[in-house]
């Protein structure tokens, strides 16, 4: 079974089936516009939702997680001992996030999960979790999503793959952990596979022709890393920053973090917060030195790490999914596709 | 309406060929639709980047300031809305900059639009803004919308009683005319009317999703300390995570941390990704300044903000 | 001002006080912090701008 119908009616009473085994999350809309998060019993994720502010990461990624506790009461025999908390390792299925948020966490995951290093509460986290993406079949002008081998209806790192037909969603199962999912929910009508299939490249060809960028990638990685690093437009770049963490947050690939002990009366508790290179913190050291100490370091940092030391360490293109929430989000119109070209077309004249 | 644009660029323009300043900053055409970016020039042949629309929503003292100048630097313009001049008045009078440093080209100001009202015109996103007098013309793909200026300004700018600047250098267009309000702070009386804890949890549901990126204090001209009071580590004054106590703990603080000194410019609301409402924190110091000492920040430069000066007729009644 | 903002909030204007009391005023001290103590004391626990570590 690779394809099945599911009819919108049958949609929400499925989810509810799927909760005895799966924790939901999804899109929510409150006052502050739509997020991905838990779904409240008998709420439905809202799958018509315009692009959430933040992306799907931290589902396996929160920005504030409690990772270790420790009583320093000194009558216990374990004091200032720092224990793991108790994890809720319960199947977790996120539901309508877009192609472009499954492909970011593939990336995160050469970070958190490689040969050298197994983060663990992110690599739990992962294994718990199942995706569902749904189809963008009308980007946005910030998507830039094909420029960067990703796309509205890109499959990687996804488990089931929707699209939207009016009154049922058409649903391309891809892995086994969506396969459980379906069966979770009780999803079981069957499509053809084969009309199905031209279904979804029709669909996945309108909605590639409506984003229009001319982002280009391809001579980044030819350039040294001291000639981007030096090169003239940096200045130019960052004078409108004003070096919030926005981009850093709403960011899909972003997963620098901070670890922060806090204590109150017997009770010791280490968290794992989302950091952010903007901030200058990011880098003070002790000593009281800051290797970058001025905006301008701290953009170029950021734009060298997505666009150049994560593609020369990985070879696995920019650490960027196109999902354009950066761009929407920052405040002073920073738009990463305007550096990236600067930066694609440098030519030292050295 | 004029945005006066044509008269800004002829002005920077002049400056620059003549040598009077050494640069320029003003705003700049965004990437996307809606928006703005600041932008600094030097050059007299750039002055066709300038713009001035109802997307101008930052405030450009921002890009003036100890922190943002080094004191070999010259002459410096700045394209001033009402509220922007108020904020280099205050930086002047806070030490920040010296009057001689700084070059207003002042705008009379009619406002600027509420991105997310506009948003919440359209179920997808807005792909085209055009401004044509007080009608702007807003397009996505589904729908094009025509709604009135008036009809869509931000909150801050419909309660603005000073959009032309108090302190100028030149002015790029014809002063505008003032409004009057008979309850200019309405909005904070609808919180004071609630009991005790009907406001608390107004206020935990108002920074409920706040992510702590501190676009509103890096938006703010006044918030220029050198080391934030969140971001000292010895001692550590407020937790860093997303504990909602330290959440309100930071918007609190810095919210007081502007009392007697904020110019409701909206830029801290403006530069919020979650579109948070963090005015309602300030409005209420605002408010106290006006009502307590007859005080609104950045009108004049001879003048000492009431929480930098004694004066004996001073309200004292909270102390017992 | 600050008090202000806090009962704005929804602090009780009772568990915020201000008071001016020299080196020298030793008896003033005590007087005060009594006084609030019991003022406090009568309002039972504050819940409002606690940190909670137990979530």
């Amino acid at each position: 079974m690779n394809f099945i119908t599911i009819d919108k009616k049958d949609w929400a009473p499925g989810i509810d089936k799927s909760r005895k085994t799966f924790r939901v999350y999804g899109p929510v809309e409150d006052e502050n516009g739509c997020q991905i998060k838990p779904l409240a019993p008998d709420t439905a994720p809202k799958m018509d939702a315009p692009v959430t502010v933040m992306s799907a990461k931290s589902v396996l990624f929160p920005q504030t997680e409690k990772i270790l506790t420790a009583t320093l009461d000194e009558s216990k025999q374990d004091h200032h001992v720092m224990t793991p908390v108790e994890t809720d390792d319960m199947p977790r299925v996120v539901l309508g996030i877009r192609p472009y948020d499954a492909k970011a966490v593939q990336l995160v995951k050469l970070n958190f999960d490689n040969p050298d290093y197994q983060d663990p509460y992110w690599c739990a986290a992962y294994e718990a979790t199942t995706f569902v993406g749904l189809g963008v079949t009308h980007p946005g002008p910030c998507d830039f999503s094909t420029a960067v081998g990703c796309g509205p209806f890109s499959e990687e790192g996804l488990d089931v793959l929707m699209a939207d037909m009016d009154d049922k969603y058409l649903a391309k199962i891809l892995t086994k952990k969506g396969e459980n999912w379906v069966a979770a929910c009780g999803f079981d009508t069957e499509a053809d596979p084969k009309e199905s299939q031209v279904l979804f490249d029709v669909l996945r060809k309108e909605a590639e022709k409506q984003i229009q960028t001319d982002l280009a990638t391809d001579k980044l990685a030819g350039k040294t890393i001291l000639d981007l690093y030096d090169a003239p437009f940096w200045d130019d770049v960052a004078f409108s920053c004003i070096n919030c963490g926005t981009c850093t947050y709403v960011c899909p690939t972003c997963w620098c973090f901070d670890i922060q002990d806090e204590t109150r009366h017997n009770t010791a508790v280490r968290f794992r917060n989302w950091d952010t290179c903007m901030s200058s913190l990011f880098t003070h050291h002790a000593s009281g030195h800051n290797p970058r100490g001025t905006k301008v370091h701290r953009v170029r940092q950021r734009f060298m790490h997505k666009l150049k030391y994560f593609l020369d360490k990985y070879d696995q293109g920019i650490m960027c999914v196109g999902c354009g929430r950066c761009v929407a989000s920052c405040p002073v119109n920073i738009d990463i596709r305007e550096v990236c070209n600067r930066m694609n077309d440098y030519e030292t004249t050295k | 309406m004029d945005t006066c644009i044509e008269k800004i660029r002829a002005i920077g323009a002049d400056l620059l060929a003549k040598g009077t300043v050494e640069k320029v900053i003003g705003f700049a055409d965004g990437s996307i639709p809606m928006a703005t970016r600041p932008i600094a020039l030097t050059s007299d042949k750039e002055v066709d980047k300038l713009v001035f629309n109802s997307v101008c929503g930052l405030n450009l003292a921002n890009y003036v300031s100890k922190n943002s100048l080094s004191s070999k630097e010259g002459k410096i313009a700045v394209v001033a809305k009402g509220c922007d001049a108020r904020n280099l008045v205050t930086h002047i009078v806070e030490n920040q900059i010296s009057r001689e440093q700084i070059y207003i080209i002042g705008v009379p100001c009619t406002g600027m639009v509420d991105k997310r009202k506009i948003a919440a015109l359209f179920d997808d996103e807005i792909t085209g803004f055009e401004e044509h007098g007080d009608t702007l013309t807003i397009t996505s793909a589904s729908k094009t919308e025509t709604v009135k200026k008036a009809d869509v300004l931000r909150h801050n700018c419909r309660v603005c009683t000073h959009s032309n600047p108090p302190v100028y250098d030149v002015m790029a267009g014809d002063p505008v005319e003032e409004q009057t309000l008979d309850h200019p702070y309405e909005d904070v009386d609808q919180i004071a009317a609630m009991d005790l804890d009907a406001r608390w949890a107004y206020f935990e549901n108002l920074t409920k999703n706040c992510i702590r990126c501190y676009a509103c204090r890096n938006a703010c001209p006044l918030c220029y300390c050198p080391t934030c009071f969140v971001d000292e580590s010895s001692p550590q004054w407020v937790g860093k995570g997303q504990n909602e106590i330290d959440v309100t703990t930071f918007h609190f603080l810095r919210a007081f941390h502007c009392a007697g000194r904020c110019t409701d410019c909206g830029a801290c609301v403006e530069a919020c990704p979650m579109g948070i409402n963090v005015r309602d924190f300030t409005r209420k110091l605002n408010k106290d300044a006006l009502e307590l000492f007859g005080w609104e920040a950045g009108l004049v430069l001879d003048k000492r903000p009431p929480l930098d000066a004694y004066s004996p007729n001073d309200p004292n009644d909270f102390i017992k | 001002m600050m008090g202000n903002l806090l009962e704005h909030m929804g602090i009780d204007r009772d568990r915020i006080h201000f008071s001016w009391i020299s080196s020298a005023e030793a008896t003033k001290f005590v007087d005060v912090v009594r006084e609030i103590s019991e003022k406090v004391r009568a309002l039972g626990p504050n819940k409002k701008f606690v940190k909670d570590y137990t979530k």
